[in-house]
């Protein structure tokens, strides 16, 4: 009699227990199903990019260890359009799993090939060429993409960049910037669903620039 | 075509210069003002237009679209679901915590030549290093090729060794021009590693270096290189079984 006592007590606290709305269990149901996602990335082989919108983030990330850490100091959503009517919906790219992102312009992969000079006994004095510096051996152009497999690209332009540039430099870059997106949205072969622009600092954006990985993965966390 | 200004043999110009007048209407002050307003109609449509192509970019929501789930109808069946995805929710973030490294872990970022020395996610020491030049050496017979690239991934610090002797592998002697020596003893070199040696894997190191002042450029073949200082603390900090991640 006593030992049923408190199962009676469980069985009514249960019982008690306010029925979950159909809201909670969703949100719980949406993050399990973003937990997985994350745990996925991590046990690939794969280097990936978690952008935390609510946090301000982007992680360079591997295994699930954080490498990376760049300040995100705006995000801005967009969509193609052509005479002001949208060509795309900007929904689903949020909790998503992009693949085999590239950075657009290349970064230059500058190999120098040399042919060894035949074995002597005494051997040969070797010249010790100073290779130029990440800075110089990288140039950080003013706009650039990581484009993902369907049709997501990451937007950074590095502040300052076009500074030097004068008048007529910035207006010819802001002219082939807008031909550019012009020709995407209108249906060139370089079209975006969506692009997140992503404000980083100068020093943030350009070290994104010299060392993404090639094809990493992009994960956007939705908002809390 | 006969020249029409060329003198004929009596010295007269052979044929008359030919004038053509056209006369060209003056126009009207209305029809210049017409003129004006259609032009600038023109490239005010093509400036919306133009305006109205491209990208059109808004704040990031500021909210999350939450997809509905199939929820039972009955009370009893609704807190049942919820605690199998509460237990779900548990694990998965138990798994990913597991997953990540905790402790000490070293990060190499070998574009930019430079280490971070990691403790529980954040940095506690910058160093600048030197990692692969990306060279591509080719032996003078053209029979074999090296390429000189740091590889990128995720390794462990295998071993430890204080007073590393350098086992000089082919390329060295390839590329200074001297033959592959056939006796195993005449490919130590000591001094040149440095004071320490953490080996990865597949023969690439984290070492010292004897030309300091190629730090922060990709010069090496393959190794991470770092100053003498920066050596002793990632000596001190990396035991062995200590991550290593290169991107």
């Amino acid at each position: 009699m006593i030992g049923t006592l408190p199962a009676l007590v469980l069985l009514a606290a249960a019982a008690a227990a306010p029925t979950p709305s159909a809201d909670e269990l969703a949100r719980v149901s949406a993050d399990n199903d973003l937990l997985a996602k994350q745990v996925a990335l991590a046990k690939g082989k794969e280097f990936y990019l978690l952008l935390d919108p609510a946090d301000r983030t982007l992680h360079l990330m591997l295994k699930g260890a954080r490498l990376q850490r760049y300040r995100v100091d705006g995000l801005e959503v967009g969509v193609p359009r052509v005479l002001y009517r949208t060509r795309a919906e900007s929904a689903d790219w949020e909790g998503r799993i992009w693949e085999g992102g590239t950075l657009d312009p290349a970064r230059p992969l500058d190999r120098v090939e040399v042919q060894a000079p035949p074995p002597t006994a005494e051997g040969t004095e070797i010249e010790v060429r100073v290779p130029q510096t990440p800075e110089e051996k990288y140039p950080v152009p003013p706009r650039y993409h990581i484009r993902f497999t369907g049709g997501l690209s990451i937007e950074v332009r590095p502040p300052g960049t076009e500074s030097k540039k004068g008048f007529w430099g910035r207006w010819t870059a802001g002219l082939s910037a807008w031909w550019a997106d012009a020709s995407a949205a209108a249906g060139g072969s370089s079209a975006d669903v969506v692009r997140l622009h992503v404000e980083l600092s100068k020093e943030d954006a350009a070290s994104l620039y010299r060392a993404l990985p090639p094809a990493t993965k992009l994960l956007v966390l939705p908002p809390g | 075509m006969q020249d029409p200004y060329a003198l004929g043999e009596d010295g007269a110009p052979r044929e008359r210069r030919r004038w053509v007048s056209v006369v060209v209407p003056k126009p009207s002050r209305g029809r210049g003002l017409a003129l004006l307003v259609g032009l600038a109609a023109l490239a005010a449509t093509v400036w919306v237009a133009a305006a109205g192509t491209g990208y059109a970019y808004a704040p990031a929501p500021t909210r999350a679209k939450v997809a509905g789930i199939d929820v039972p109808s009955d009370a009893a069946g609704a807190r049942r679901l919820q605690t199998k995805l509460q237990t779900q929710n548990k694990n998965l973030a138990a798994a990913l915590k597991k997953m990540a490294p905790s402790g000490t872990y070293v990060v190499v970022d070998q574009t930019q030549n430079r280490l971070y020395i990691m403790r529980d996610d954040d940095i506690a020491r910058t160093a600048v290093c030197s990692a692969g030049s990306g060279m591509i050496l080719k032996d003078s017979g053209g029979s074999r090729k090296w390429v000189f690239d740091t590889p990128r991934g995720v390794f462990k610090v295998r071993n430890k060794i204080s007073n590393p002797i350098w086992k000089k592998p082919d390329w060295a002697f390839v590329e200074e021009g001297k033959p592959v020596p056939k006796n195993p003893a005449d490919r130590f070199e000591s001094g040149t590693l440095g004071k320490y040696a953490l080996y990865l894997e597949d023969g690439y190191m984290i070492h010292g270096t004897l030309y300091t002042r190629l730090l922060g450029r990709s010069v090496t073949h393959g190794c991470i290189r770092l100053g003498p200082d920066d050596l002793q603390a990632v000596w001190d900090a990396a035991p062995i079984g200590t991550p290593v991640f290169i991107f």
